[in-house]
């Protein structure tokens, strides 16, 4: 445990809604985008956050301390993922070049699933958690600071 | 009276104390990057009531006991303060999101603030104390 470790921890919060605030500006930027170099139309990323350290498996209040993990270091990034549950969004327009030539849904073009309100409340909720992990970084300087006044007289 | 160092308890219980705020600020700082992950347990630090349960047993007034022999058990035996450590502890019993995330960000936020400013006052604490031994050898 050092002086460091809480403003290092929030550094890794930084850093993991950064990656997230990324995400969601490349998915809004490509909210129209019905065709990517793999042929289909886009589909949304997400970011999976896992914490550092991971946390005991086993949730009990008579935990044995060889089992317990430690204090937390933060969160991390493991993976940006496409999410290819959502389907694409249809809508009829046969004269779209990426218009569907065939089949029971001729006539329609494939249109991301990208939803813009949920995008716009994700950017929020990022942008909120990314304010907090600042004002615990800057909470953590001002301590520290004051902790040098002590030799002082 | 039991002294710890050249000056006193109250120093040694403010260092214990502000040690403390530190690991507190760790932990709530982890908490607060942890704000959107899923499946995230929020921890915390519980230390003041145990400080105050051993400082509140010194003061009560043992019956009186005649120990005559070394292998008496003695009814009552305070218990030292120096001997609490902080207890980190997992709150995994509550969920407050959809994905069994229950990290509350305002109430880290204020509790990150409340312990900042506990912390703050108990430097001030401290430098009056030596404020007041630099006094005496002036």
């Amino acid at each position: 445990m050092g002086l460091f470790t809480s403003i290092n921890t929030a550094a890794s919060g930084l850093t993991a809604q950064r990656t997230r605030l990324d995400v969601i500006a490349d998915n809004l930027a490509n909210v129209n985008t019905t065709r990517t170099a793999e042929g289909a139309p886009f589909r949304r990323s997400r970011v999976v956050f896992r914490p550092r350290v991971s946390q005991p498996y086993w949730r009990s209040p008579f935990l044995p301390a060889y089992l317990d993990n430690g204090i937390g270091k933060g969160v991390r990034v493991v993976k940006i993922e496409k999410d290819f549950d959502a389907k694409p969004r249809l809508v009829y327009d046969p004269t779209h070049p990426d218009a569907i030539m065939s089949g029971p849904e001729k006539g329609y073009v494939e249109f991301p699933n990208v939803n813009v309100v949920n995008e716009m409340v994700d950017m929020i909720s990022a942008s909120r958690a990314y304010e907090a992990n600042v004002a615990i970084m800057n909470g953590s300087k001002n301590m520290f600071l004051k902790a040098l006044e002590i030799g002082r007289v | 009276m039991m002294f710890t160092g050249s000056f006193g308890k109250t120093i040694d219980i403010l260092k214990r104390s502000m040690d403390v705020a530190v690991l507190r600020r760790n932990v709530i700082a982890d908490n607060i990057a942890n704000a959107e992950t899923p499946n995230f347990k929020r921890s915390f630090i519980n230390f003041e009531a145990q400080l105050k349960r051993a400082l509140d047993s010194e003061k009560v007034k043992p019956p009186r006991q005649f120990i005559t022999d070394r292998r008496h058990i003695p009814f009552y035996r305070p218990i030292d303060y120096r001997t609490v450590k902080p207890r980190r502890i997992l709150d995994y019993l509550t969920t407050a999101k959809n994905n069994g995330n229950n990290v509350d960000l305002e109430e880290e936020l204020m509790l990150s603030m409340q312990n900042q400013l506990l912390y703050q006052t108990m430097i001030t604490v401290v430098t009056s104390e030596f404020g007041r031994v630099n006094m005496v050898l002036r």
